[in-house]
């Protein structure tokens, strides 16, 4: 039992940073209805800015995070403005494009930055794992776990109670009718950018003890959030979360059951499989094809 | 009239069979029921959202039907897929008109023509003396075709180029070059100028005269009550009446639907 | 001019380059350089023929193009089979498993199948790297034979020139009569509106299926010729990266352009042998490219110089 205790949270520990890169994708399409391939650029380039400015500059934790954050924020609004606005011919294809050349072009810049060699963060606190039915749960982990729920929160806060969060779901719905009832749906855009991009980069503060940072970290990370966003159907955010705890937890499963080999084609095999079989995600996503 | 009859040429070319469709809990068709003769103009109509394109779609097979049967030419449509109806002869054109329009005028008409030719990549590679030959005569029938709506002359150009009007004739050449026994048209005259509705009726006259069975649905009611032979009237989903156009407009079913709908 | 002057004046220059450069050339590099480029362009017009003409974006064509050069690396390393005999196993391998994986693929569309791709292709790459008792593992596959008939090796100079050249001609002869026939305009049609294609009479699914088999075929030919010529093949080559590549090819020369494709493999492949900082700056250019050329030019470089050539005729 010690054993499925010890994968289990480690299944929650990941499965919570694929939720919150999920929310980032899922949030975006919800808004804009574009996939942003560079996604995962933008964990990597907000772990490695946190990397940069605590251990190695010294910042305190705190304001090193918020620094971080608003850093990856901006640098989604600079991506909307520069490569996503300026596109005459939004056909799917050419944003796919548009965002994988954006993630390379991200993923290039950072090495020329950081360096191909990883660098690694001490945890958040010096506090000593937990003990649970045997098995050892990492400060950092509890860290994790608690911004990620925090965030959630914050989020749901957002577009349940706030007047933009609210102008954004109805962009999400109806673009068209959002404008015409006077919602700047440009804004709505960048905004939405924004904000999935500081998402990106928060998950990227909080992997950052916890793995080796280097600049092709993100492509895979990613990808397994793209996969928890489908998994829990696209454009939903509750779904975005229990996707990314599914992936979490499977993946986990899989390394600890299974080989430790088999652990990046889980998500895969995963994605393809709910591509194929139920593109709507476990709880129903946003329509996918319209005739 | 549900059941197909035994006698040939009597028997309607199209037979619709309690019909029903919903997506998620809107009812888009609800039971609907009615045959189409044959060398018949008939037409759709209904307020917005009545589900006159949805039955289009399900006729088509774009949209598999909740329950009932379609029958053409007697024979159970099923759930045979889109290309295959095209080849059994049921052809259509779109709303908004969809033209591929990037490719000449001549190369779409020559994708309408595509469930009557056979060369597959083997034969456009090889290029053998009947690959030649079936797209030579490809070429004449839809050269034809295009001459038959008066868009002949445009045929070298990219579809996209041409103005609405002459996008839907094409639309049509296209739909014809697949030698269909039943044309649905929907909302052919959507767009037009008076002048070009007008003309429009007439092609729709001469295509009928090549044997064509014609279904439209259309807004344009003069241009129905005209043309059309017999009209199937929807509602929310439901077919209200059936008549001649004499008929149809002494209705009081139809009168009451069309009064409740304010843009009408 | 009549089409078939034409072609013969085409291809007969075409032909006359490539011979004269095969039998001109005598620095190895420069021989191997220019079959590099023969090399991409025939992964890039096969490619552009599914996503430049059928418009379904592929990902993961990297890994057909692994799949050609693994299973004949296996098959002559593990069980010493001569290469040649390989090569049908290698384009059916790939073919099958394009048509398998094709099936459901397909059948999705825009992001969709962006992903779907991506993701199988991710899933190959980790397949290479972990069957190493077949793969070789992350370090690769060393010691494949080198294409001979008789006492002449193919694998070398000019003749590796004139070989994988000489594909890179009948592919494009293939293409451009696939393009220009029945199946070529319904695959058209497919990428300007799948759904009037239905409407008309296509059958969608088979001709997007038959057009992926189609490239990833291609892809494994390309395959074949790159492992029997370096004699070592790695996962690294066929990744994610190197997808993207092939997509940036097709993007740069023009979608749905048989000669953007010998445009964009060119120059993808000579651009970063001329400026040697690229090595550092790979991905910043590559990125660069890919959004630039998507942000102001759309339909390629090729169409954009045919249409500045057109102006200047006119003026």
């Amino acid at each position: 039992m010690p054993e499925f205790y010890q994968y289990l949270f480690s299944g929650l520990t990941n499965g919570a940073i694929y939720a919150i890169i999920a929310l980032g994708f899922s949030m975006l399409f919800a808004a804009t209805d574009l996939i942003n391939f560079a996604h995962g650029e933008f964990v990597m380039i907000g772990a490695l800015i946190l990397v940069t400015l605590w251990p190695v500059m010294g910042l305190p934790l705190p304001l090193a995070f918020v620094i971080t954050v608003l850093a990856t924020g901006i640098l989604g609004i600079v991506f909307e403005r520069l490569a996503i606005r300026t596109v005459k011919k939004p056909d799917p294809i050419v944003l796919v494009i548009i965002t994988v050349g954006a993630g390379i072009f991200l993923r290039g810049v950072a090495m020329i930055i950081w360096g191909k060699t990883a660098k690694g963060a001490p945890p958040f606190s010096k506090m000593p794992p937990l003990e649970i039915g045997g098995a050892y749960l990492l400060a950092q982990s509890v860290w994790i776990l608690g911004i990620v729920l925090a965030t959630v929160l914050v989020m749901h806060f957002f577009y349940s109670r706030t007047l933009t969060g609210k102008a954004m779901s109805a962009c999400a719905i109806n673009k068209r009718a959002a404008s015409l009832l006077g919602i700047a749906t440009q804004r709505m855009t960048l905004l939405a950018f924004a904000v999935s991009a500081a998402l990106g980069g928060m998950a990227g503060v909080i992997i950052a003890p916890i793995t080796m940072n280097e600049y092709e970290m993100g492509a895979i990370l990613g990808l397994k959030g793209f996969c928890a966003a489908m998994l829990g159907g696209l454009g939903n955010s509750w779904g975005a979360v229990v996707g990314g705890f599914a992936l979490g937890i499977a993946e986990a499963m899989a390394v600890g059951y299974v080989s430790s080999s088999m652990k990046d084609a889980v998500a895969f095999l995963l994605l393809l499989l709910i591509l194929y079989v139920r593109p709507t995600g476990i709880l129903g996503g946003k329509a996918i094809a319209r005739f | 009239m549900n059941a197909p009859k035994t006698d040939e040429s009597a028997r309607p070319l199209l037979a619709l069979d309690g019909i029903s469709k919903s997506f998620g809990g809107v009812r888009a068709s609800h039971d609907v029921s009615f045959a189409v003769e044959r060398k018949s103009i008939t037409g759709l109509i209904g307020p917005n959202g009545a589900g006159k394109t949805t039955l289009f779609n399900i006729i088509t097979g774009v949209y598999s039907k909740d329950c009932g049967s379609i029958f053409f030419d007697g024979q159970d449509l099923g759930k045979s897929p889109v290309h295959k109806r095209v080849s059994m002869g049921i052809a259509r054109t779109f709303q908004n008109v969809e033209l591929f329009s990037g490719m000449s005028v001549l190369e779409n008409v020559l994708v309408g023509r595509h469930v009557r030719t056979k060369c597959g990549f083997f034969g456009a590679v090889a290029r053998l003396p009947r690959h030649r030959e079936e797209e030579r005569l490809a070429q004449k029938y839809c050269m034809e075709m295009l001459d038959f709506v008066g868009m002949a002359h445009v045929a070298k150009k990219p579809a996209g180029d041409l103005p609405f009007g002459w996008q839907r004739l094409v639309e049509i050449a296209r739909a014809l070059a697949s030698q269909p026994r039943l044309l649905l048209l929907d909302e052919p005259a959507a767009g037009l100028n008076a002048m070009e509705t007008k003309q429009l009726g007439e092609l729709l006259g001469q295509i009928r005269q090549r044997g064509v069975t014609l279904l439209l649905v259309e807004h344009d009611m003069s241009l129905t009550m005209e043309v059309c032979d017999y009209i199937a009237v929807l509602d929310q989903g439901r077919k209200i009446a059936f008549g001649t156009p004499r008929q149809i407009q002494a209705d009081k079913a139809v009168i009451a639907a069309y009064l409740g709908q304010e843009e009408f | 001019m009549k089409p078939i002057l034409r072609n013969i004046l085409v291809y007969g220059a075409f032909i006359g380059v490539v011979a004269a450069y095969g039998l001109l050339e005598k620095s190895t590099y420069y021989l191997q350089l220019a079959t590099f480029v023969g090399l991409n362009t025939l992964l890039a017009v096969g490619l552009n023929m599914l996503m430049g003409y059928a418009g379904q974006i592929s990902l993961g064509h990297a890994a057909f193009y692994g799949l050609g050069a693994y299973v004949s690396g296996m098959l002559t390393v593990h069980l010493g089979w001569s290469p040649w005999a390989t090569l049908p196993c290698a384009l059916f391998a790939a073919g099958a498993v394009a048509y398998v994986v094709g099936l459901p693929t397909l059948r999705l569309t825009g992001y969709y199948l962006a992903m779907g791709t991506l993701g199988f292709g991710m899933i190959v790459n980790i397949l290479f790297r972990e069957f190493r008792r077949f793969t070789g593992g992350p370090s690769g596959l060393p010691g494949l034979p080198e294409l001979t008939i008789g006492s002449i090796n193919l694998s070398h100079g000019a003749n590796a020139l004139f070989l994988v050249w000489g594909c890179v001609i009948v592919a494009f002869f293939i293409c451009e009569r696939i393009v220009d026939s029945r199946m070529g305009r319904a695959l058209r049609a497919i990428h300007y509106s799948e759904r009037a294609a239905a409407a008309v009479g296509v059958n969608t699914a088979s001709a997007k299926l038959a057009i992926f088999v189609f490239a990833a075929v291609i892809a494994a030919l390309a395959g074949f010729l790159y492992a029997h010529m370096i004699t070592f093949i790695s996962p690294s080559t066929f990744n994610f990266l190197a997808s993207v590549k092939l997509v940036a090819m097709v993007v740069i020369g023009g979608m749905a352009s048989i000669w953007g494709s010998l445009l964009g493999a060119s120059l993808l492949t000579l651009l970063p042998d001329f400026l040697h900082v690229f090595a550092e700056y790979e991905m910043i250019i590559y990125g660069l490219i890919l959004m630039l050329v998507m942000i102001f030019f759309p339909e390629g470089l090729f169409k954009n110089l045919v249409k500045l050539y057109e102006r200047a005729k006119n003026r």
